[in-house]
């Protein structure tokens, strides 16, 4: 009886051990300053675009997730460190991000577009831009965008995209450049936007390597089990709608 | 390990080197000219004028460095109608907000210094140089000046290096110092341990060599406090 009984902890023990294991959560890093695709609400909850579509990928892959919120450096050095196991946050597909880390199937396919003060004029052909000063989000598809096709402007890089915001409100910035679909329902719809409109042509990854060749969640090069559940996941979202209702929601059903 | 983005990038580590030391050289400069007079002022100076500059070290002190640069970056850049006074172009720019964060920071931090310095001078000195007639402003030159930086000098020489460390935060309103610098590598290339670690130890170095100088010049001028 009592051999029973201590082997039955023993059992249990081994069973909550190898529990534990299989419940560690998946990690997801996030860097919440792009509303309205990942943002901090008011509840201090994150909430967005990508937020929700990571619930339902984790969901319909039966995945187990925990959603971070991340800072932007970190946020690619901690997913090839292991820190997080996967990041959803707008992330371009480029040929040089290929090299460092894996990516699921591409769930969107992004505008570029600069944004500026009503009435000011710039001529955006190769090369020009001249004596305006771009601010962007360091590291980011538009970062290497500006750097290579306006060396004579001035760029002033952030570490969150917020703060480039922060500065073509206040005058230090002439443009701003990002996803339309940021600057159309993160910037322009808050309150006291009226002096600020959409500026340029309307790039995408065939206008440049640099956009890339869409938006995709990103995973660890070794971790190709996670990749395929998550894109199991993404695939059952296609056949439900599930990926377009998000875009009626968030992005006025672009 | 990817040593050879660290070699390729040793043009921006110098200018990041360059601007880093420049920002150091040119708070310490500026908040010097500001702390001496504050610290003459404070301890000589009437009850208004000592709960004046108590205030100000004490709002200086009291809150981080960070705050104080974002306040004076970001925040004051929010009111139109500084946007559009004469000030703006001075204040538009990140170099001139970051050198008033800096200056106002450290200024309060080495008037305090500056201050006990003159605290800790023995009420004899003074009255020595009364008795022999000084004028005030002699008094000021020839006894109260050396005996407050000497006195003070251990003390005044951490807040160098302190200061010189908080230059860092120059990053965080795009100046391209040296943790700039290494910030942008780590946000290309998606490295992290050989930008910061080349960074640290360029600061390790800067330090050692600031350290240099303020023993010698302790050993310099203020020899004669050592007890013998």
């Amino acid at each position: 009886m009592r051999y029973a009984l201590s082997s039955l902890c023993l059992a249990t023990l081994l069973c909550t051990g190898a529990q534990a294991l299989a419940q560690q959560p998946i990690k997801i890093a996030t860097d919440a300053t792009f509303p309205p695709f990942e943002y901090i609400d008011a509840q201090g909850q994150l909430a967005g675009y990508d937020v929700e579509l990571a619930q339902a990928v984790c969901e319909a892959a039966e995945l187990d997730c925990e959603l971070i919120a991340a800072a932007w450096d970190g946020m690619i050095p901690g997913l090839m460190s292991r820190k997080y196991d996967a990041l959803i946050s707008q992330l371009t597909v480029t040929e040089e991000r290929r090299r460092s880390m894996a990516f699921t199937e591409v769930y969107s396919r992004p505008v570029f577009r600069f944004v500026g003060r009503d009435g000011s004029e710039y001529d955006f052909v190769e090369g020009d831009l001249a004596g305006a000063t771009i601010a962007v989000q360091t590291g980011t598809p538009m970062d290497a965008f500006v750097s290579r096709h306006f060396p004579r402007s001035t760029i002033k890089r952030y570490d969150s995209s917020s703060a480039a915001y922060l500065e073509l409100v206040s005058g230090r910035a002439d443009l701003v450049m990002s996803y339309e679909a940021q600057i159309t329902y993160g910037f322009l719809s808050d309150r006291g936007r009226e002096g600020f409109t959409l500026m340029g042509p309307r790039y995408t990854g065939q206008d440049a390597p640099e956009f890339g060749e869409g938006v995709a969640i990103a995973v660890n090069k070794r971790n190709d089990a996670l990749r395929e559940k998550l894109d199991q996941g993404l695939a059952k979202l296609r056949e439900t709608g599930a990926i377009e209702a998000l875009d009626a929601k968030y992005l006025g059903g672009e | 390990m990817n040593w050879d983005i660290i070699l390729d990038s040793a043009g921006l580590y110098l200018s990041g080197l360059r601007l880093t030391l420049g920002l150091t050289l040119a708070s310490l400069l500026f908040s010097f000219l500001l702390a001496v007079p504050l610290a003459l002022a404070k301890w000589s100076g009437g009850a208004v004028t000592r709960a004046i500059i108590s205030g100000y070290t004490l709002l200086f002190r009291g809150t981080p460095l960070l705050i104080q640069l974002f306040l004076i970056y970001f925040g004051l850049a929010q009111f139109e109608l500084l946007r559009e006074s004469w000030l703006w172009p001075w204040l538009s720019s990140p170099l001139v907000c970051v050198l008033l964060a800096f200056v106002l920071n450290s200024a309060a931090y080495s008037t305090e210094i500056f201050a006990a310095g003159l605290a800790h001078l023995p009420r004899g000195e003074i009255e020595a140089a009364r008795a022999f007639g000084m004028s005030a402003w002699v008094r000021t030159r020839r006894i109260y000046l050396p005996a407050m930086l000497t006195r003070s000098l251990p003390l005044y020489g951490n807040e160098a290096v302190m200061l010189m460390h908080a230059t860092s935060l120059a990053s965080t309103v795009t100046l391209m110092e040296i943790t700039g610098v290494a910030r942008n590598l780590t946000l290309n290339y998606y490295i992290q341990f050989e930008p910061y670690v080349t960074a640290g130890l360029l600061y390790l170095i800067l330090t050692l060599s600031l350290v240099g100088l303020l023993h010698w010049a302790e050993r310099r001028w203020a020899g004669y406090l050592v007890q013998r």
